[in-house]
């Protein structure tokens, strides 16, 4: 629902007469809806920083490259180039569109070439691994240089695996594949491990939190693999621009890395707006819907004759986005199409027409979905607009590097939702200008995660005497799984005894296995359409939730707890749900603590005890609360890591007028330090939750309907306070993983930047008493105080942090 | 249970993975017992983040010293002589069948052969899981010497051992033998590749003819009888009913039985078994060979 009177005929004014280009439209923007632009910068052309094709490449190589038309390289390539021949693992951070996988490239053809030697490649996703193999192919045979590529996944058939394994210079796979096809099967193997020279990891910034641990994981057991195998195979890693490239690498590998994060590419002036659609209600801080912000900015950029790469979250937004632009620029079937929808789900065949097209340069304006994101070429644009934030600002700037040509520049443009990730980054610009802020972490010693992988190894070699596994000596490990039956002990030697296949049950996107699928029964299907973390299911999957997959609503018509399944079908509700969660936290040992302001931080190990009485339904966009259900669950619990912020008694005595006011602070507080630490770990919001109560575990506060403080007692039930009771509210953010997985000790480390940033998002925020943007979902009463009223929830909430900031 | 398997159980409560999950995968239940924990040093450990107790229980596990296994049984009488410590050896010689000097193996779409080149072979293994953590723990082979059928059987009883049988079973495999199985080509010779491969052990089974009977017969008879596994062609072929055999499933928990200091007496069934499977071989390779020409 668009509440805004359609302007398009007032916007089609500022469609460029003469060809125009990225900077000509940015500045029209800017002029007409300055007000909607909470950011706007300019990163300079950058003219291109060359190297001549390194001597000792092998000649028919040299001679393929030229004949691509491929005569000097980058800096970073060249770079790359030198820094592999000395033996060194490389970690590549560049743009998208820097010419990255040419940094891999010639090492391994080189390698395959001279010394006949093997490289595994591992993609995140299976476009991204054929789009390689078709790259690899096409150098190949433009020097007949006979190195043989294949993609290696899924649906690789069985006749011609075993083909592959003996005969592939370089495989082309995912870790998923790695970790349960090839490395529990390795002596069908042997021949690529003994050769292997090369891993090429792409998209490393994907592999964080969870995923990244265990990934990590199985990096160690294929290191261990080619131990066996007498090999010692370097790393070449690449990643999205983040902040800790190395470091990840580093973390990812555990070994040294030579960084290359200076990209050589030649770019064109890129110019990037941030945009935030018009408030339509100031009370309710409501926005108008991002949908038509982007169809505007889209349809003027394609009317301006610019090429325009248009990216939405999920797969039916595409296809509503395709529809409105198709309206306006394909209305005679005669002609041929000059708009095309983009994104998975289509055959691989649709998918390298469009591809095709976009390159010939015969459509003027794409919609897709992530599916586009990363590798797959499409040729030169010159609009990327993002209708929504796409997660990370790592993600945002690889997006919009799909926009940029040599002599002209070039605009990105983010589009705001009215999700609070997206409010919070919008108003940030200095996010996206820049350091960025984002941090990929992993925590591969995560208890159950190693304790899967130490299984998945003992299964591939056995174990033998003091070995280490990453950072553990693996032998207490061993017991336990000895304990378990699957390994047999025999002198200094661990055996897999068991009759099964351990890496199957081990998922790489969940700790443990007690995951939910999500089973969608529309229109007598029987499809698993998603998996939940088992933690995520009390809050995410009770009967009656609204469970949106991509941005599609479906409801939980039947949760089946102990066989970890939920029916739902879709639905078409113009609400969601909001699970009403009691969280109890107790602190079971501090790691660490330090001084916050007049108050203190911690960080440390804490039992979790959730309980999910019942949700709330609220209605989209006004985030009205119209009803209520109940839930019937069992209490969760949760030994997990930390980070909490504590006020003492005398302090907030002398700053609230009462305990009430206090603890709606703190509510309000651990609501925007929620969405602030979420972007701070790159973390999905999920993934990190957070709860306010008694430092000593003795009561806990949840927000009542009206987004106000409950206090609660242990049993959960409301409860009030003696006046002479101690009294501590405490904000925890938790890692939602038992045994944590490792996002509370950065979270400690940043704890100043944390709370500083947890203003700013406050004080920017457009609503007056507080909203889904800043301090979470308030009462309208609430809404009805003055101006200056130093009680809403927004003012408390920024009393309590200004009391942690550090003085 | 130790501390740390503790914490553990605990943590995998916590992400909705139960124990009982986890020990169904495995069909051992009765496990020895541990002598209690001696503390003392410190682990190499260097990572800051894992929580601090877990830590402390890791490094006090690390010192734990190892008991003696319980002994569940006194039945611990695993037939043959002791080729080298752990590998058993059992050879029997018996009169069973009378193969033509040259057997027309034309049913299978290979050349005749001599019958003192054929060795048929089976192998009995820890489960059917596949992949590196699968292995077998006997070896049967069997061919016509001097005129009678000899089985020959290679049983190990520790881990250790497997090296040395392994290298026994090659020394009875010539260049020109012909291996003589029943699914061997997908189950038997690829899961014995693989264990001389983790051996370090070159692989003797490459390159050598391979004469399968699981694709003739299910050519023959499939959609005929109820299944073609090799026990339904015994019988309908040979006549031959089993008394008192054990399941092929059982064969893994007979052996780990054993292992773990108990009973040995499943582990003789599953050699009785081996040796059927290997005579019912030849029986069905001679019954086919005979066959009209298609
Ligand atoms: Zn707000």
């Amino acid at each position: 629902m668009n509440a805004l009177p359609d302007r398009y005929h007032a916007a089609d004014e500022l469609v460029l007469r003469s060809p125009g280009d990225g900077r000509s439209l940015a500045q029209r923007l800017n002029k007409r809806y300055g007000a909607r632009i909470t950011g706007a910068f300019v990163l300079p052309a950058q003219e291109g920083r060359y190297a001549p094709l390194p001597p000792d490449l092998p000649p028919a190589l040299a001679q393929a490259l030229r004949s691509r038309g491929v005569n000097q390289l980058y800096s970073h390539q060249a770079e790359a180039w030198t820094a592999t021949q000395t033996g060194a693992h490389v970690a590549v951070a560049t743009p998208t569109a820097s010419g990255k996988s040419l940094c891999y490239t010639l090492p391994v053809i080189s390698a395959a070439m001279q010394q006949h030697a093997k490289a595994l490649y591992l993609f995140p996703t299976k476009a991204l691994a054929q789009d390689q193999v078709a790259e690899l192919l096409e150098l190949n045979n433009a020097g007949e240089l006979g190195v043989k590529a294949f993609t290696f996944d899924g649906d690789t058939p069985g006749d011609a695996r075993q083909a592959i394994r003996l005969h592939g210079d370089i495989v082309v796979s995912n870790p998923d594949m790695l970790h349960q096809a090839i490395l529990p099967h390795h002596t069908k193997w042997a021949q690529f491990f003994e050769n292997l020279r090369y891993v090429v990891i792409d998209e490393v910034h994907t592999y964080r939190g969870v995923f990244g641990s265990h990934v990590a994981n199985v990096i160690r057991r294929l290191k261990r693999v080619c131990a066996f195998y007498g090999v010692t195979p370097q790393f070449i890693l690449c990643s999205a621009t983040i902040g800790n490239p190395q470091q990840h690498a580093e973390a990812l590998i555990e070994d040294a890395v030579t960084a290359i994060v200076e990209s050589g590419a030649p770019a064109g002036e890129k110019h990037v707006l941030l945009w935030n659609p018009p408030v339509v209600n100031p009370d309710l801080g409501l926005r108008a819907s991002a949908r038509s912000q982007t169809n505007r900015i889209a349809r003027l950029a394609i009317k301006s004759g610019l090429k325009t790469l248009v990216f939405a979250q999920s797969r039916s937004m595409v296809e509503v986005l395709t529809k409105y632009l198709k309206d306006v620029f394909d209305h005679d079937p005669r002609k041929p199409p000059r708009i095309r929808a983009y994104r998975g789900g289509y055959l691989p065949k649709e998918r390298r027409a469009a591809e095709r097209d976009m390159r010939a340069g015969s459509v003027d304006g794409i919609v897709s979905t992530s599916a586009l994101e990363l590798g797959v070429d499409i040729g030169s644009l010159d609009v990327v607009v993002l209708n929504g934030y796409p997660g990370s600002v790592a993600a945002t700037w690889q997006r919009f590097g799909r926009a940029g040509r040599r002599q002209q520049s070039a605009l990105g443009v983010l589009v705001a939702s009215s999700d609070p990730l997206d409010q919070y980054l919008v108003r940030h610009p200095e996010f996206f200008q820049g350091a960025t802020p984002e941090h990929a972490r992993i925590q591969p010693d995560q208890p159950l995660i190693l304790l899967d992988h130490i299984r998945c190894a003992a299964f591939e070699l056995p174990f033998a005497g003091e070995e280490m596994f990453g950072n553990e000596v693996a032998t207490p490990w061993l017991d336990v799984l000895g304990e378990e039956g699957v390994l047999h002990r025999e002198g200094d030697r661990w055996e897999w005894i068991a009759d099964s296949y351990p890496a199957i049950a081990v998922s790489l996107r969940a700790v443990a296995d007690g995951n939910f699928v999500v089973v969608d029964r529309t229109n007598g299907r029987q499809t698993i359409i998603a998996e939940v973390d088992y933690s995520a299911a009390p809050v995410t999957l009770y009967e009656g939730a609204i469970h949106m997959i991509q941005s599609v609503p479906y409801q939980v018509e039947r949760l089946d707890w102990d066989g970890r399944k939920a029916y739902v079908t879709r639905t078409a509700v113009d609400y969601y749900t909001d699970a009403i969660d009691y969280t109890k936290l107790k602190v079971l040992d501090c790691f660490d603590s330090a001084g916050a302001g007049r108050g203190q931080a911690h960080h440390g190990e804490v039992h979790v005890v959730r309980r999910v009485p019942g949700y709330k339904k609220i209605r989209f966009y006004t985030h009205e609360n119209i009803g209520y259900g109940p839930v019937n669950l069992p209490d969760q619990e949760l030994h997990t890591t930390a980070v909490w912020w504590q006020l003492s008694q005398a302090v907030l005595a002398s700053a609230f007028e009462d305990r009430q006011q206090a603890l709606d602070g703190f509510l309000g507080a651990a609501y925007a330090l929620h969405i602030v630490a979420t972007v701070a770990v790159m973390a999905e919001a999920r993934d990190l939750q957070k709860s306010v109560g008694s430092g000593d575990g003795a009561w806990f506060v949840s927000a009542d309907l009206s987004g106000r403080g409950q206090l609660r007692g242990s049993d959960g039930q409301p409860t009030a306070l003696a006046p002479d009771a101690p009294f501590t509210p405490t904000v925890y953010l938790y890692d939602a993983f038992p045994g944590g997985i490792g996002q509370s000790e950065p979270l400690f480390q940043r704890r100043e930047d944390l709370v500083a940033q947890s203003i700013t998002l406050i004080e920017r925020c457009d609503c007056r008493a507080g909203c889904p943007g800043c301090v979470g979902p308030i009462l309208a009463a609430d809404e009805h105080h003055g101006e200056m009223d130093v009680q809403t929830p927004k003012a408390l909430a920024l009393r309590v942090l200004a009391l942690l900031v550090a003085l | 249970m130790s501390a740390l398997a503790t914490k553990l159980r605990q943590l995998r409560a916590d992400a909705g993975q139960t124990s009982s999950i986890a020990s169904a995968r495995s069909p051992i239940t009765v496990l020895p017992e541990r002598s209690a924990a001696k503390s003392k040093g410190t682990s190499p450990s260097t990572h800051k983040t894992l929580s601090p107790d877990l830590r402390r229980l890791l490094q006090r596990h690390a010192q734990l010293k190892r008991g003696p296994a319980y002994l569940a049984s006194n039945d611990r009488d695993v037939p043959g002589i002791e080729l080298s410590p752990g590998l058993r050896y059992t050879e029997a010689n018996v009169d069973w069948l009378a193969p033509p000097d040259i057997v027309d193996a034309a049913f299978a779409r290979m050349e005749s052969v001599h019958h003192r080149r054929l060795l048929h072979f089976d192998t009995e293994t820890t489960g059917l899981a596949g992949g590196t953590g699968t292995r077998a723990f006997m070896i049967g082979a069997a061919d016509w010497h001097d005129g009678r059928f000899r089985i020959r059987q290679l049983t190990i009883t520790s881990m250790a051992a497997e090296t040395a049988m392994l290298r026994t079973f090659a020394s009875w495999l010539a260049d020109d033998t012909v291996l003589v199985s029943y699914n061997g080509k997908c189950y038997d010779s690829p899961l014995l590749k693989t264990r001389y491969r983790l051996a370090r052990l070159p692989d003797p089974l490459t390159g050598l003819g391979h004469l399968d009977l699981l694709h003739p017969v299910r050519r023959h008879w499939k959609g005929q009888w109820e299944n073609c596994r090799l026990a339904t062609a015994e019988r309908e072929l040979l006549g031959v009913v089993r008394e008192d055999d054990l399941p092929g499933s059982e064969a893994p928990a007979a052996w780990l039985t054993y292992l773990r200091g108990g009973s040995a007496r499943n582990l003789r069934r599953v050699l009785a078994h081996n040796n059927q499977d290997l005579k019912s071989l030849a029986g069905v390779l001679l019954y086919m060979a005979r066959l009209p020409h298609q």
